[in-house]
């Protein structure tokens, strides 16, 4: 038996080999945010740049002044906050379309492109949003009850505890609940993965009446299978690299914000981007984990897509098959981003009739009319 | 005898006949709650509680009993006496309940649609009547004189047979049992954490209006946002309960019997105040110390939460340094104790104050000087309310915003003027700046002398009374001066300290002093005699007989005030009124004289600065103009001609341009509403908006992200 890889390494070296789905990623995230800020500091340069007062924000960092200067521009522009809360919506829209390129690109070793990410997330777009509101579902099915019990136990635990006894009482269900909320991301993104997957081959995932298929439920068993075959090498690098994000941010921003008080802007701006663009590398990192995993869990096997058209790809694959868990034959290592030094198997539904007759025609001169071939002759 | 006995004992004596002759009252008898002589009550003592309570600390009720003796002291005959009842306040139907429904309360407030059972109180009188008048029980109603509630049952009052003549006394006897409510406003228990804020039948008070010649009785129901108001006595208290718990109470603590059924009884004496409060909890870790002021020592005992294992040196630390900074400013703490009480966390029972008591309000953890503020706060309310007894129902700001201007100094002084609540050195924030921010959420609504459930919701009791009283006070003292502030302030504690001071008895005191000291001017041209008590003179309560002990023990006077000065329109529309003040640079421009000529080489500029007056509150104010060769000049604008003259601009012809201009340059003027514009200058510094806008773009990253993994 192969002795399996570490999903972490493998999914960095797929991050890492796909630098554009993190970059395109952290682009959007960073250029939305700076879109929906410039009225924000067009605002307060109005209130703060020629005033005195400001001062305080100048060569020191006065608390009250920061509060006095958002309560004048909310004064003078009520709805300006608000309209500043569409970039949320817009970047999820675009997070949208990013995710499944990138996971394609993870999976199938095509380069991350721009064109590929986006051409790939309006193909995956509706299954995706079927798997937003799964996920939702999900969250709130389960969730739902176990926040209930939590504060249930929290109200019960308020009635007789203060203190450290109370947070340590409390800790627990809360660490729970948060386990279980991780547990369910991961599992979605697996449904992801494994949606982006079958979605990868049209040809070969037809649905009955003939037209691509897009059911993502024929991901959530593929899915729950390999978290539960794989779990604590799933779970355990996904809460890894869960806390090293939130590390990183907690320890950039903490430093950020101890440079407040600096009359000066971009040492804090870049420690503050410095996290923002770890906590995306983390959860990159996490995407690129579940691919690896996925890769070697396949739900079927198939072709190679490396050089496939992700916009017109109408390739003529081989039969499927299902996969069978854990044997070696079940793993297209072809599909890696390091590619498989063997050549690509045969791409033909059925054996090309005039390949057929050539090779019984070679056979017969090579062998004999009987057809039987050389024990010896290896070829 | 040996003579040198003899040489040391004649000294010995002379010396002590030397300080009996001196200073009297160093051999009298000393007051068991005061530090002052027992013949020498600091109050004028109306009322006697002498109570004996037992509390079941399991189902959170009391069973007492209340002697309570009035003196009549009024000068006319009573024949009815009010009872405050505000455990009856914490009910569905009860107008306190249903103000905190519909307008919030500054204490919790019941929004949903049930009231929790757990939730309700109420106390009961079983039985009361009146030495020589025998059984009243049947004869009390309950009143609602503020709102005609039916169902409000928070005052009940009793009718005599026979009024009791002035200079009488009066002793009712009454039997009641409490039922403590879950934590709410004040009163009531969390968990095994129990307090006795408003525990029992408490009379009104007989108050004299200015301009009518009978009184009345001053007893208005529980309020969302009223707190209370009484008459000074004494109170003789008796708690018991099960032997575990510490008690912290009201007065000075004069016993602790242990009974045979697992219980104690804890006597408690307080004289010269007018409430009585006490808490209980058996997670008390108690912190002592003692402040020695210029009347006695003072024992400070903190009964913190062993859940709070920081919180009792923190306490200690703030209330001995507050009490120095107090005794500096205003005058000294007359009581033998003081005791803090720390809530359990999520309580509404934090940050209250009641006479020799206050409760705190820590948490575990805490990187603000929360702590310290709420402290420092409740401990000067024992002089703006404890001692000044001012009507908490009808002029809150006497008490709240007076308290919360003292604090603003007080903690400024302790913990430093910029830093006083948060002090880190990437970022800081004032208690005086704070206090500016409360009264920017509801800056106009209401004036500051408006009854306090008469305001229009409690974020505009809390942004009024507080912050706004806080900073016009600040205001007032950027007018007048420092020094004359606080001349002025401990002027009106000395003088009115152990009595029932009324707004317009503040603002004359302030008008007094101002005008004795050249600040402002009497409109009249003169002093005139104060028409309660033309016989005593002025120094009798102010000066430096004030700092002595004889001076600080003599009665309270009513002095020579002033019936109007300069500082009335600010009065007017700062106190009385809720204008806005909001003056800003409009513009400042600079261009070469000759400006037909080319730029280059010309050295006399014109420029020119223009005020304007955006809000309707007229000041005078300094504009600072700041020049190019570093020079600077002041000038002073009254703020209008008249009500429809709103700008004003300065030309000038200088060898420099104007690079700035700053109105209110000392930074005085806080009730200004927007700061920002109060100052203009030529060179834009883009860094405090590039500063808001980086924290803006990394929280939208951070929560665009955080969206992301959720769906």
């Amino acid at each position: 038996m192969t002795p399996r890889r570490s999903v972490l390494l493998h999914g960095l070296r797929l991050v890492v080999a796909h630098p554009g789905a993190l970059l395109w990623t952290y682009a959007f995230n960073l250029g939305i945010a700076l879109l929906f800020s410039v009225r924000v500091h067009a605002q307060f340069s109005d209130v703060l740049n020629h005033s005195l007062a400001a001062e305080r924000l100048n060569t020191a960092f006065d608390a009250g002044t920061l509060v006095a200067a958002i309560g004048r521009v909310w004064h003078d522009a009520p709805s300006s906050g608000s309209a500043a809360y569409l970039g949320l919506p817009l970047y999820l829209a675009v997070y949208f379309l990013l995710v499944p390129g990138t996971l394609f690109c993870y999976q199938s070793g095509a380069p991350a492109k721009l064109r590929t990410l986006l051409s790939m997330g309006l193909s995956f777009f509706w299954r995706f949003i079927r798997i937003t509101l799964l996920t939702l579902v999900l969250f709130a099915a389960i969730l739902g009850p176990l926040f209930a019990l939590e504060s249930a136990w929290s109200r019960y635990v308020d009635l007789h505890a203060t203190g450290m006894t109370a947070i340590y009482e409390e800790l627990p269900g809360i660490v729970l609940l948060m386990l279980v909320a991780a547990l369910l991301r991961l599992y979605c993104d697996l449904v992801e993965v494994y949606t982006v997957e079958r979605g990868e081959d049209p040809g070969l995932n037809a649905a009955p009446s003939g037209s691509p298929d897009r059911r993502i439920r024929k991901a959530l068993l593929p899915a729950l299978r390999t978290l539960r075959q794989n779990f604590f090498r799933a779970y355990g690098g996904f809460l890894l690299l869960a806390l090293g994000g939130l590390t990183a941010v907690f320890l950039t921003g903490r430093v950020a914000v101890h440079m407040l008080a600096q009359p000066r802007v971009w040492p804090m701006f870049l420690l503050a981007q410095l996290g923002v663009f770890l906590l995306l590398a983390s959860r990159n990192w996490q995407r690129g984990a579940e691919c690896a995993l996925v890769l070697e869990n396949p739900s079927f096997a198939r072709q190679p897509l490396a050089t496939a058209d992700p916009v017109h790809h109408h390739m003529v694959t081989a039969p499927t098959f299902a996969a069978q868990p854990g044997s070696v034959s079940a793993q297209p290592a072809y599909l890696d981003a390091q590619p498989d030094p063997e050549p690509a198997a045969p791409s033909l539904l059925e054996p090309d009739p005039a390949v057929f007759e050539r090779e019984l025609e070679l056979g017969e001169a090579r062998h004999g009319p009987s057809g039987r071939s050389d024990p010896n002759d290896i070829r | 005898m040996p003579r040198c006995f003899v040489k040391l004992i004649v000294p010995m004596l002379f010396v002590a006949g030397a300080m009996v002759w001196c200073a009297p009252s160093v051999g009298a008898q000393t007051s068991l709650a005061i530090n002052a002589p027992a013949q020498t009550p600091l109050s004028t003592r109306v009322v006697a509680y002498d109570m004996d309570a037992h509390v079941d600390t399991e189902k959170k009720t009391v069973d007492a009993t209340e002697i309570l003796t009035y003196k009549n002291l009024t000068g006319e005959p009573l024949s009815s006496f009010p009872f405050h009842l505000y455990l009856n306040a914490f009910q569905p139907n009860s107008t306190f309940t249903s103000e905190t429904h519909f307008g919030g309360g500054i204490r919790d407030s019941e929004s949903g649609d049930e009231y929790p059972a757990k939730k309700l109180g109420s106390i009961t009188i079983l039985h009361l009547e009146a030495d020589g008048f025998g059984d009243l029980t049947s004869t009390l109603h309950f009143l609602s004189p503020d709102d005609h509630n039916p169902d409000d049952r928070t005052v009940a009052a009793l009718s005599l047979p026979r009024p009791v003549p002035p200079g009488e006394s009066i002793t009712f006897r009454i039997r009641f049992h409490d039922q403590f409510p879950e934590s709410v406003a004040r009163n009531g228990y969390k968990r095994d954490f129990l307090m006795g804020g408003q525990w029992y039948p408490k009379l009104g008070v007989y108050t004299h209006r200015p301009g009518k010649p009978q009184g009345e009785w001053n007893c208005h129901q529980y309020h969302a946002t009223t707190e209370f108001f009484s008459d000074f006595g004494t109170f003789r208290v008796r708690l018991t309960l099960p032997r575990r718990f510490t008690v912290g109470a009201s007065g000075v603590p004069t016993g602790d019997q242990t009974n045979a059924d697992g219980t104690r009884t804890l006597s408690f004496y307080g004289e010269d105040i007018h409430d009585f409060a006490w808490a209980a909890s058996p997670h008390f870790n108690v912190t002592n110390g003692t402040y020695l002021s210029a009347m006695g020592p003072v024992q400070i005992r903190v009964l913190a939460l062993t859940a709070h294992p920081a919180a009792g040196p923190r306490y200690l630390a703030i209330l001995l340094a507050s009490m120095r900074e107090f005794e500096a400013r205003y005058g000294p703490y007359p009581y033998k104790i003081l005791t803090l009480i720390d809530p359990e966390p999520g309580s509404e029972m934090g940050g209250m104050e009641y006479p020799t008591l206050i409760t705190g309000d820590a948490s575990l953890f805490d990187p603000t000087y929360a702590l310290e503020l709420t402290a420092e706060h409740e401990f000067g309310h024992q002089y703006w309310y404890g001692m000044v007894a001012t009507n908490e129902f009808e002029e809150a700001w006497l008490d709240e915003g007076i308290n919360s201007y003292t604090e603003g100094k007080v903690l400024g002084a302790i913990l430093g003027k910029n830093t006083s609540v948060f002090n880190r050195p990437w970022m800081n924030l004032s208690d005086t700046t704070a206090q500016y921010l409360e009264y920017m959420q509801a800056p106009n609504f209401d004036p500051v002398t408006r009854f306090a459930w008469q305001f229009r919701d409690a974020q505009s009791y809390g942004a009024i009374t507080y912050g706004k009283s806080a900073t016009l006070l600040k205001t007032l003292e950027a007018l007048i001066g420092k020094d004359t502030m606080d001349e002025a302030m401990r002027t009106y504690f000395l003088r009115f300290r152990f009595t029932h001071p009324t707004t317009e008895d503040f603002l004359r005191t302030i008008e007094e002093v101002a005008v004795r000291r050249g600040r402002a001017t009497a409109v009249h041209g003169a002093f005139s005699t104060s028409p309660t008590d033309p016989s005593v003179p002025l120094q009798a309560a102010t000066g430096a007989g004030a700092s002595t002990l004889a001076g600080l023990l003599r009665p309270p006077a009513r002095p020579d005030i002033v019936v109007g000065s300069s500082l009335r329109p600010f009065f007017e529309q700062a106190v009385y009124g809720t204008r806005m003040l909001d003056y800003a640079v409009d513009k400042i421009s600079s261009g070469p004289a000759q400006w037909w000529r080319p730029a280059e080489g010309q050295k006399l500029f014109r420029s020119t600065v223009t005020l304007h007056r955006l809000g309707d509150f007229v000041l005078p104010v300094t504009v600072e103009v700041v020049f190019s060769d570093g020079s600077r000049l002041r000038e002073r604008w009254d703020g209008a001609r008249d009500e429809n003259d709103r700008w004003k601009t300065f030309t000038y012809m200088r060898n420099a341009e104007v690079v700035s201009a700053e109105i209110d340059p000392d930074h005085g003027l806080l009730l200004d509403t927007n700061h920002f514009n109060d100052s203009r200058t030529t060179i834009a510094k883009p860094v405090p908006a590039r500063k808001i806008a980086n924290l803006w773009l990394t929280a939208l990253q951070l929560s665009s992200q955080l969206v992301a993994w959720l769906v």
